[in-house]
């Protein structure tokens, strides 16, 4: 080829972290699998151009199926209870009604890759769940006792996503032994 | 560590700077592979230009 590209290659801008997409897709939960083993991890992106060829192409909550669970987590850290950096963590969870949820989603993946959190370092991932009437984002972090730390990332977190309610931080812990846990921490 | 025992990041991107950035990067990331499983979280608008943009000699 006779071409010359003019084309400047622009640096990628790389992130603090590596991140990784997970999806539990509703389809293969319906068939009464145990819980996790239809969670698979889609793809692992460093740079900022990665982050948004993923994005760009991949449904929004408000396009996904009821029951699909999206995660974004930390590079080698899995979105499980027995994960050993999550195990002692918890998660703060904010709520909206069905399709609404994109912008916050958007922003919450933002803030995160972006390490916009004073305590950036505590935190795990996050996961959007899209049920029938509502679609829940929680931010999980590792250290749930470290009170100081959590009340501070959820606190930004709200300033982030201008969130006026009230929300709740459950520990892992309690969520293991009681499916209706409650909230230790609220800001 | 700072002095309020904060970790320092050096690779900290606003809000606004990330957002610039969201129209220009609109293709998959090199070696993203696409199974059954996870065709249904695709936009059906998929963009793979590392795989089409080949020349056609």
């Amino acid at each position: 080829s006779s071409k010359k590209s003019t084309a400047v290659i622009q640096q990628p801008h790389p992130l603090e972290h590596s991140w990784t997409f997970w999806f539990d897709n509703p389809h293969a939960k319906s068939k009464q699998a145990i819980w996790g083993s239809s969670m698979h991890s889609i793809h692992t992106f460093a740079t900022v151009e990665d982050f948004w060829g993923l994005y760009n192409n991949i449904h929004h909550p408000s396009k996904l199926a009821v029951g699909a669970d999206f995660y974004c987590f930390k590079h080698k850290i899995e979105p499980k209870w027995e994960d050993p950096v999550c195990a002692n963590g918890g998660k703060w969870t904010v709520i909206f009604p069905k399709g609404k949820s994109d912008t916050c989603w958007l922003y919450t993946l933002l803030a995160m890759i972006g390490e916009q959190f004073d305590h950036g370092d505590e935190i795990c991932g996050a996961v959007v769940n899209v049920r029938t009437k509502q679609e829940k984002i929680a931010l999980w972090t590792k250290n749930a006792s470290n009170e100081a730390a959590q009340l501070s990332i959820g606190k930004q977190w709200k300033e982030l996503l201008d969130y006026n309610e009230t929300i709740g931080f459950i520990f892992h812990e309690d969520a293991k032994r009681d499916r209706s846990a409650k909230n230790r921490y609220t800001t | 560590h700072n002095e309020d025992g904060k970790a320092n990041v050096d690779k900290k991107y606003s809000r606004d700077f990330l957002l610039k950035f969201s129209e220009q990067y609109t293709d998959l990331p090199q070696g993203f592979e696409i199974d059954a499983d996870i065709k249904v979280l695709m936009n059906g608008n998929i963009h793979v230009s590392h795989l089409v943009d080949r020349d056609s000699d």
